[in-house]
């Protein structure tokens, strides 16, 4: 029993609990500032709670197993920083937000540190009953901050579509860990690894590891579970849109990474062709999808799709340079998508509408958001020298060995080009309203105050670094994904 | 005959699939939601099984977690289809069409 591995977890909800109840003593009008404590507060917690793993420790066994629920290692640690980073600039952003809210705004700030609370149980994660309690708590305090804005149709309806199909993908995935438990015995990662050769050909098993897998890719929005990003990027308040890109991406990216990787690799490599396709439809129909959208939320939706397939050319790579590319993509898409949504959500604060056309003239009103959100949307569609550039030349990089072994791979190759393609045509319609977009509704500068500016900063220093300076996580993002033990498919006979 | 392990897991698949069909052929929010419960409750079904005919209690316990969950997911989806019907004067899903292209 070691649990002071989760001290962070722990002041995360402190914290989330000190803010509901100081909210009873502050009068209504200072509100506001419980955001920047609790962004202060996460700030803390980022600089001074954060330890490295020098090896790898686990709480909440049995006692005296080697093995526990919980797990401290390079991954999670790496993948707990990226979620109190996330943590902070959403809390900053929801901060300029909260005036569109009519009531509850500390408990939006309480409610995003639950999310964040959920997400860093998730980065921990060594057993299917954590997993699915980690997801639960991320899903349901979603829930609530995406219909946050009730006075709002479109909020509602999202917060419904996303309640029912997360329910559905929720139900989809204890039903598999209760196949998984039944054929396996245990739920803990390490001991399932230990018996997979066994239970690789154990039907009942390999039914509950894809209902799993079903629940994660609902998660990661990855198709066939994909229908709800778009509805639900567009109807939620901007802050919640840009904690979902991020934070909830990236918990389903983690979990699929450990019960891939760490529980059951053998299986993994049996089934690549099954990642393949679903990767490469998956960039495909983000892809596609995006093109005649006029709203830039729901363009994110579909964006988000996108890069969810961009994620899965990991998982197809089946090797750690494979893993390590997933997470220094994620890492960039954190400052890109961050960066994006702040401006998003300054403009927005607004107007009502997020048209595009909403952008137009941006240029002269507010260079800086401009220069900013032209930035992101260049490196979300892959320019170089920003973060998004290094993250897909990785990804495809770690794929490319593998098309040596089976000609779908050449498939997915060109999937992903195709991708990268297309996306340079959407994510440049928002740069071209913003200079060349015509005139713009309203003329006068948008207020932008300091910690905004800070966060802005945050955002396109870390673009700038992972694109030019790839090393320095690449140093970082390599050794994080030693715990992981991908294997390569074995060539099975085909049966005549 | 006693009942064995495969009869409780029959059970469960079909509860499980009738809850599926529930949430895919219904068209009214609260009928979609107690289908959803249906679904988790054929997981808890088919875990208390496997716990009693393996000798192993860690599937109890997460029988509890999932309850737990549940409960937790009934409090905030009850609400919000309140707040729908508040807002919208309906709980159908064909209803639910303005967030689309």
């Amino acid at each position: 029993m070691n649990s002071s591995l989760i001290v962070v977890e722990i002041l995360v909800a402190l914290l989330g609990l000190g803010v509901l109840l100081a909210d009873l003593w502050m009068p209504a009008t200072h509100r506001r500032r419980l955001g920047w404590i609790a962004a202060g507060g996460l700030a803390v917690i980022f600089f001074v709670g954060m330890k490295d793993a020098a090896e790898v420790a686990y709480a909440f066994g049995a006692p005296g197993a080697k093995t526990g629920m919980y797990v401290q290692d390079s991954l999670g640690v790496f993948f707990k920083q990226f979620f109190l980073l996330a943590g902070i600039l959403v809390l900053i952003m929801s901060v300029e937000y909260s005036g569109r809210f009519a009531t509850g705004v500390s408990e939006y700030f309480s409610l995003t540190l639950f999310a964040l609370l959920g997400m860093l149980f998730a980065a921990g994660t060594n057993d299917f009953t954590l997993m699915f309690a980690a997801l639960e708590l991320i899903t349901i305090t979603f829930v609530v901050l995406v219909s946050f804005q009730r006075d709002r149709a479109s909020s509602i309806e999202a917060g419904v579509k996303y309640l029912i199909l997360g329910a559905t993908a929720s139900a989809f995935m204890v039903f598999g860990i209760a196949l998984v438990f039944g054929s396996a015995g245990t739920t803990n990662f390490n001991e399932i690894a230990a018996a997979q050769k066994t239970l690789a050909s154990n039907p009942i098993f390999l039914v509950g590891l894809v209902f799993v897998l079903a629940g994660l890719s609902f998660k990661i929005a990855a198709v066939p579970f994909q229908v709800w990003a778009p509805d639900v990027y567009q109807g939620s308040p901007a802050p919640t849109t840009a904690f979902l890109a991020v934070g909830s991406k990236a918990a389903g990216i983690v979990l699929l990474l450990r019960v891939l990787y760490a529980a059951v690799p053998t299986i993994t490599a049996q089934w690549h062709v099954l990642f393949v396709v679903i990767a490469a439809l998956t960039i495909l129909y983000g892809s596609l999808c995006a093109i005649p959208q006029r709203s830039v939320k729901r363009l994110m939706g579909y964006s988000s799709i996108a890069n969810a397939g961009f994620l899965l050319l990991g998982v197809a790579a089946l090797s750690k340079a494979g893993a390590a590319a997933m997470i220094y993509y994620i890492a960039g898409y954190l400052f890109t998508v961050l960066a994006a949504f702040t401006v998003l959500s300054v403009v927005l604060a607004q107007t009502e509408s997020d048209d595009i056309s909403t952008f137009n003239g941006l240029g002269q009103r507010s260079p800086m958001l401009a220069a900013v959100l032209t930035l992101s949307m260049a490196s979300l569609a892959g320019v170089p020298p920003l973060a998004g550039f290094v993250g897909k030349f990785l990804l495809l990089k770690s794929v490319v060995p593998m098309a040596a072994t089976h000609p779908i791979y050449l498939g997915l190759l060109a999937a992903a080009v195709v991708g990268v393609v297309i996306s340079i045509y959407y994510y440049f319609g928002i740069i071209r309203a913003m200079y060349w977009g015509g005139k713009a509704g309203a003329s006068e500068p948008l207020q932008t105050s300091w910690p905004i500016k800070g966060a802005l900063l945050v955002c396109v220093v870390g673009m700038l670094w992972l694109g030019i300076l790839p090393d320095t996580l690449v140093q970082i993002s390599t050794p994080a994904v030693e715990v992981l033990k991908p294997e390569l498919p074995v060539k099975v006979a085909v049966a005549p | 005959m006693q009942p064995g392990l495969p009869h409780y897991l029959a059970v469960s698949a079909l509860l499980f699939s009738l809850g599926l069909l529930g949430v895919i052929a219904r068209r009214s929010l609260l009928v979609m939601y107690m289908s959803l419960e249906l679904m988790l409750n054929a997981a808890n079904l088919a875990l208390v099984a496997f716990s009693r005919f393996n000798q192993n209690l860690n599937g109890q316990v997460m029988v509890f977690f999932i309850i737990t969950v549940a409960a937790a997911e009934v409090a905030v989806g009850l609400a919000l289809i309140v707040a729908l019907f508040r807002k919208r004067q309906t709980s159908h899903v064909e209803d639910l069409a303005s967030l689309k292209l």
